[in-house]
């Protein structure tokens, strides 16, 4: 059985009048289940040459339906203006939000709809991991 | 104008037979901010969730930090788009949190798999000014 841990932070000295901290960590395990996620799909960076529309990043078809996989998306950009929309693929595409340079992105993922991205510009990176189970 | 620095850090020594370490990190432009700890009602999407975000509180980017603080982890907390035909987002088993920047102008809202689940959330970015949360 594998563990893995994610942790986040999150702080800020000066948009409140005291500062702000807080942190928290969650062992990742399998859906109702104390036992670890077991697999991943490996820290990935994929380069765009050209802007990107629907382009399919992580395919559900990969991945067990209703599940307890995680994802972490990052846009490597370090331009404020260059921005990667994450979106569920549907219907039309139902967008997350937006990835500007350096933000990143970490959620649950059910395994249901794969998940698309859009680039905003040429020759950006995406950065991503799956953590998953069978 | 305020920032806000969130870190998130993935680690496994077991998951790969390298062990897995990453950590990022992003620092925030924020002039309004959230953190909540509220109990959700509902047990079903349809409108009536509780509210981690509401359509064009912030300008050009937001970001929504939940935290599920049930110990079951069975006990789920599920986010959707409430302004697109109730989309699931995300589901979060208890004792785990997801870190989304969303789409500014969607609502998204909460529910649970019991009543009166806590939740801790966060929403920080630039205030739109024209909108008002009441």
């Amino acid at each position: 059985m594998a563990t893995t841990t994610a942790s986040i932070t999150v702080s800020s000295g000066d948009l409140t009048g005291d500062a702000l901290s807080l942190s928290t960590t969650a062992t990742l395990t399998k859906a109702g289940s104390a036992t670890g996620l077991d697999q991943t799909s490996g820290v990935a960076r994929k380069f765009f040459a050209t802007a990107q529309t629907a382009y399919n990043l992580i395919a559900a078809a990969d991945y067990t339906a209703d599940k307890a996989h995680k994802v972490y998306i990052k846009n490597t950009s370090t331009s404020n203006s260059e921005y990667v929309t994450v979106e569920l693929s549907a219907s039309p595409n139902l967008s997350i939000g937006r990835l500007y340079g350096g933000d990143w992105m970490f959620i649950p993922y059910d395994g249901n709809n794969d998940i698309d991205i859009d680039t905003s510009d040429v020759n950006m990176t995406v950065e991503y991991l799956v953590i998953y189970e069978a | 104008m305020a920032s806000v620095r969130v870190t998130l850090g993935i680690s496994s020594a077991d998951v790969l037979t390298t062990a897995l370490g990453l950590n990022v990190a992003t620092t925030l432009t924020a002039d309004s901010g959230t953190m909540i700890r509220a109990k959700v009602a509902d047990t079903s999407g349809a409108g009536s969730g509780i509210t981690v975000y509401k359509a064009n509180d912030k300008d050009t980017s937001a970001y929504v930090y939940v935290n599920n603080l049930a110990t079951e982890f069975e006990d789920y907390i599920y986010i959707y788009n409430d302004t697109d035909t109730d989309a699931s987002v995300a589901k979060i088993a208890g004792g785990q949190f997801a870190f989304i920047p969303v789409a500014v102008d969607k609502t998204f809202k909460a529910y649970g798999t019991k009543v009166n689940q806590l939740i801790e959330y966060g929403v920080f970015g630039m205030d739109d000014p024209s909108n008002t949360l009441g």
